[in-house]
């Protein structure tokens, strides 16, 4: 009797014990662990950051954008301009697809217009929508023509322009390809178990570099602490995610060490069609209302860069004369009190739910305000309830973010040209320098005309501005791997370190 | 005279026993040392609850930036000032914790109160009327129970939003079932008896014999049940909360300051670790009450 | 047979009734929470856009036309694309679930391993202080909150001891932690089930007869007392695991378990219909079927049951 259970007890205990310790990962194998898996591998049809990143070890683009907004050849070999509204573009000749297709004219043609099609539904259409026609010169030489002209054009072409295989595709179909896709990029897909992992290899044909890892493996593991337990015992080489807070544990470990990627740029959205908000002289006090310094010191261990106006003071573009809206109660008061609120303004104020770094700032800032006059409801909403009410414009001040980008148009004239989202703001003069600032092909004359469009929002304060927080990943000790400001986790760059 | 004379003996028939039995049921429970012991320990957790402020009166959102992730008195770096640390915001994890026990039992009780209401009704007119509203209602219990619980709350409180009545109407809602099958049971059982059957045979009213002969006798099991099942809403509470789903912030509760608390993990054990504490000791006392409350009135429901 | 037969047609009526009533309700639910068109669609989509994708969704047809064309395909198997990941629905679930069925089912192993060895010993020496301890301790398993006890699990055996891994499936180490907090409460509930249906047996005439014939003590419990006590076991064992897939939710949040609990709670966050109402489904026919069959076993195991529902 007794010793049934004894056995029982014991059986349990040596399964948990003596079960074989985690695999020490070969040396040619990395495994990177991100927040989520994505949701498909075809980088036409998703916008989102994990999933992006595992496509970009998978498809090649014509270029490889840079960190100051410039590009470097990828598929493309050579290009000029023809006119103010035509680039030529020759492709190199040695470039084929994991399936032995050729990369050539056809088949960028094919992926224009696979992109641009009614039925993809891409998400990325949109931002190559300043494009208007792509004409096939010869097997490798090709045209493509912008309606205006568009300075960040080549740049964007590098990040939403994926090459793809036609006759692949019209085999298969847009679905299977979402699973089973197909690029000219280094690394092929070899197994995707789905909710487990995504198993990468090398393409031996690949016409770059060959990259120093032969096999690489997604993760995705939604729970940071897990993701840092995860690099600390080894299980992991490169995790995306790393909250401020666990920053200094990994760097303390011995492990691994920390290499700065994207920067993610909060910012506090008003509603300026409908008062109290849309007076000037209240938002104006929103912004005197927030203690960005206390946050950073405290939330971010002072790595936080603080941001004057819309454009992050990272970005080209931005305007250098700004300064940040210190922390003053008693004026935001003032300027309450200016515009007819004595008493203060009662306010709520939504976030999203799912970020749980957004929540902490969104509480800081809301205890912040409630001392400079604003009585603050939170409206904490999940993923989709928050965007619904965001495009329904039902929000009155919201927490939202964005990635600050090396090309400031990629962001600010999605954000602030009412063409695009003509949510809660909406200013003529602005929609129309940020029109201008994508035709001015001269960097410097552009840069003033970005900086223009930054002095007028930060005086009109359609946003409280806040900071950009860096991210970082986390990188094992024996894996040579810097983080870019993209922020996709692009593993040919990454090798062995010596 | 006979009319007064009759209701003197219904009256004598019903109140001489419910007296007995409540004197009785005292008695029995008082004998079970884990009653006392949960009882005396749920007693506490609700005086605490209540009448903390006198004694500790912080603001539970107050926020000291400068002053986050603050470990307990007993650790090096803790102050009295912050007998249990802080948070990731710098608030005293005390008085939260304080806080968050109204929550949860709140939570708790009234969603158990909201589940018994259903339950009792739809329990009672299902076993006394029977026939086509009974399988109606026993159909309708079985896709309750056949719903997968959690998907059932997420779905309920995404439409609806999230606050604590929500949450109470959502968890009580979808939670009546056990209670209506048990009632529906011990109706079944007493229709047969005797008194049932007289009080019908001289004309009573339906919603008379329901009410005050039949309700009466179902009262301790529901009160067993209910008070196992309090713990368990307070669980559930707990993991919305931990989904995200719970009752939305500032105001603090168990679940999410576990939830918030679990990202810190490495660096502020307290933060995930104390509110677990705090709920299972709750738990606990419930669950300790509950099973003394069921050997001394109900053993049947011994399997439940 | 004829009652029998008469038996399992009602049940087989009922369970129909019970999967249309659920798939309604999800339904409804699913799709009052908010439409997911403005989720798929980028930022800077117009009006136009949002019109011409609700249209092809269908999702402007009236809602009891659109229930009843979910239903009618869903009962030719067909539960359509996922609007998310964009591939079937069904195939999405049928990947997730033999994770979900390994995580319940190693909870349940556990538990009954562990739990009815306990609960048998406590029974026989009952009021020892082994009975006594192993109640307190079971009181104690279904006081925790089963993803506090994974998240105070990973803190120790992952980041304090580094003995197993965080999170993950693959490996019979990354099936401990979760199985453990998830069969934690079911532990202790069979542990105090195992014990007082053998304290209730074995106060039963025929095991006093057995005794004082002279059986020898195993004999009377394993042979005489077990089998009888199995009977409610194996039925709340059953209803527990049906309850066990719909609710591993948390735990494998916590974990990073692949399986269907994460993946239909992801689907409600970003309103993916098809996702979400094959999943209910899904779930519930296994805890209807499960039911079934743990009836049917019932039927086996103690043959005098009546068919009939009021006794």
């Amino acid at each position: 009797m007794k010793r049934w259970s004894l056995l029982s007890l014991v059986a349990l205990m040596a399964i948990a014990l003596a079960v074989s310790p985690p695999p020490a990962t070969a040396k040619d194998t990395l495994v990177v662990m991100q927040e989520a898996e994505p949701v498909g591998l075809d980088l036409m049809q998703s916008s989102i950051q994990t999933t992006m990143s595992v496509c970009y070890n998978i498809h090649d683009t014509l270029f490889h954008p840079q960190e100051d907004a410039t590009v470097l050849p990828a598929l493309a070999e050579k290009w000029e301009k023809i006119d103010d509204l035509t680039w030529k573009i020759t492709l190199r000749k040695d470039a084929i697809f994991h399936n032995g297709e050729p990369v050539n004219a056809a088949a960028v043609k094919f992926s224009y217009d696979r992109i641009n099609s009614e039925d993809l539904k891409s998400p990325n259409k949109g931002k190559l929508s300043a494009f208007t026609d792509l004409n096939v010169i010869d097997d490798h030489t090709f045209t493509i023509k912008t309606k205006e002209p568009y300075a960040p054009g080549l740049y964007m072409l590098g990040y939403y322009l994926p090459i793809v295989p036609p006759k692949y595709i019209q085999e298969v179909g847009n679905e299977k390809y979402n699973t089973d896709p197909v690029g000219s990029g280094p690394y092929r897909l070899k197994k995707w178990a789905r909710g487990d992992e995504i198993v990468l290899e090398a393409f031996d044909k690949y016409y770059g570099p060959k990259p120093a890892y032969k096999t690489v493996i997604f993760k995705a593991n939604p729970e940071e602490s897990s993701r840092i337990a995860a690099m600390l015992t080894g299980e992991a080489d490169v995790i995306s995610g790393v909250p401020v807070l666990q920053r200094k544990r990994l760097e303390d470990s011995g492990k691994a060490y920390l290499t700065p990627q994207m920067g993610v740029m909060p910012y506090m959205g008003i509603n300026t069609y409908e008062a109290p908000f849309n007076d000037v002289r209240v938002r104006q006090a929103l912004n005197y209302a927030i203690d960005k310094e206390l946050i950073n010191k405290a939330l971010f261990d002072g790595k936080a860069i603080i941001c004057a106006g819309p454009i992050s003071p990272r970005t080209f573009g931005h305007s250098p004369t700004l300064k940040p809206y210190p922390y003053d109660p008693a004026k935001a008061r003032k300027l309450l009190k200016a515009a007819g609120h004595p008493d203060g303004i009662e306010a709520r104020l939504a976030y999203p739910t799912y970020m749980a770094q957004i929540q902490e700032q969104a509480e800081a800032i809301a205890a912040n305000m409630t001392k400079a006059g604003f009585k603050v409801t939170l409206e904490p909403f999940e993923r989709a309830v928050m965007w619904e009410r965001y495009k329904g414009k039902k929000h009155q001040l919201y927490i939202y973010w964005w990635d600050d980008a090396p090309e400031p148009d990629r962001y600010m004239y999605s954000l602030f040209n009412s063409t695009s989202r003509d949510y809660y703001y909406k200013n003529t003069a602005v929609d129309e320098l940020l029109d201008k600032g994508r035709t001015v092909m001269d960097r410097a004359e552009r840069a003033k005309v970005y900086a223009q469009i930054d002095e007028m929002l930060y005086q009109d304060a359609p946003w409280a501005f806040l900071y950009v927080v860096p991210e970082v990943f986390g990188v094992a000790n024996d894996v040579d791997y810097q983080g870019r400001r993209d922020g996709f986790l692009n593993m040919r760059y990454a090798k062995p370190k010596m | 005279m006979s009319a007064i004379h009759d209701t003197q003996a219904s009256l004598l028939e019903i109140a001489a026993p419910r007296l007995r039995f409540m004197a009785e049921t005292l008695r029995e429970v008082a004998r079970r040392p884990s009653a006392l012991i949960g009882g005396a320990m749920i007693a506490m957790v609700l005086i605490v609850s209540l009448s903390f402020p006198l004694f500790y009166s912080v603001d539970p959102l107050e926020q000291d930036l400068m002053a986050r992730f603050t470990p307990p008195v007993w650790q090096d770096g803790g102050s009295w000032h912050y007998p249990l640390g802080t948070d990731n915001l710098g608030r005293d994890v005390l008085v939260r914790l304080l806080y968050g026990s109204r929550v949860s039992l709140l939570v708790g009780f009234s969603a158990v109160l909201v589940a018994e209401l259903a339950g009792i009704l739809l329990g009672l007119f299902s076993g006394y009327y029977g026939g086509k509203l009974d399988s109606l209602i026993m159909r309708v219990a079985d896709i309750f129970m056949a719903y997968p619980f959690m998907l059932l709350t997420i779905s309920v409180i995404a439409v609806l939003g999230s606050s604590i009545f929500n949450l109470i109407l959502v968890l009580g809602l979808s939670d009546w079932v056990t209670y209506a099958r048990t009632i529906r049971g011990s109706v079944l059982s007493l229709k047969k008896k005797e008194f049932v059957e007289a009080s019908r045979a001289i004309g009573t009213p339906h919603r008379v014999i329901i009410f005050r002969h039949i309700l009466p006798n179902v009262f301790s099991p529901m009160l067993v049940l209910g008070t196992l099942r309090v713990a368990n809403i307070i669980i559930w509470e707990s993991g919305l909360s931990f989904l995200g789903m719970g009752v939305p912030p500032p105001m603090p509760t168990w679940g999410r300051m576990l939830a918030e608390g679990r990202l810190y993990i490495t660096d502020a054990w307290w933060l995930v670790t104390l509110p677990g504490l705090a709920i299972m000791v709750t738990i606990l006392s419930i669950n300790l009450l509950g099973d003394g409350l069921r050997d001394a009135l109900d053993p049947r429901l011994r399997n439940v | 047979m004829g009652i029998m037969l008469q038996y399992l047609f009602k049940r087989l009526w009922h369970t129909v009734f019970v999967l249309i009533g659920i798939s309604m309700i999800s339904f409804f639910f699913i799709h009052l929470s908010g439409d997911p068109v403005m989720l798929m669609l980028p930022g800077d989509a117009s009006t136009q856009e949002i019109e011409t994708l609700r249209e092809q969704l269908g999702f402007n047809d009236p809602l009891y036309a659109q229930y009843l064309r979910f239903a009618g395909n869903a009962a030719q198997g067909e539960f359509g694309n996922s609007l998310y990941y964009k591939v079937p629905a069904m195939a999405l679930i049928l990947e997730r679930l033999p994770a979900s069925l390994e995580l319940a089912a190693a909870a349940m192993l556990i538990a009954l391993v562990v739990a009815v060895p306990i609960g048998i010993v406590s029974a026989v020496r009952r009021g020892s202080m082994v009975d006594m301890g192993s109640m307190l301790g079971a009181l104690f398993g279904l006081s925790m909150p089963h993803f506090w006890l994974g998240i105070m699990m990973i803190m120790l055996f992952s980041v304090k001891l580094g003995w197993l891994p965080t999170s993950g499936r693959g490996s019979l180490a990354q099936l401990v932690m979760p199985s453990l907090a998830l069969g934690m409460s079911l532990m202790a509930m069979f542990a105090r089930l195992t014990r007082s249906v053998m304290l209730e047996v074995l106060s039963l005439d025929y095991i006093r007869t057995a005794r004082s014939k002279g059986l020898k003590e195993s004999v009377v419990i394993y042979k005489h007392a077990l089998k009888n006590a199995m009977i409610p076991l194996v039925t709340v064992a059953g209803m527990q695991f049906g309850f066990l897939l719909g609710g591993t939710v948390i735990i494998e949040t916590v974990f990073a378990w692949p399986g269907v609990g994460r993946l239909v709670v992801q689907a409600i966050f970003n309103r993916d219909y098809p996702l979400v109402q094959a999943t209910v489904l899904v779930l519930s026919v296994i805890f209807v079927a499960v039911n079934f069959l743990v009836d049917m076993l019932y039927m086996y195991l103690d043959p005098q049951i009546s068919y009939f529902e009021d006794k």
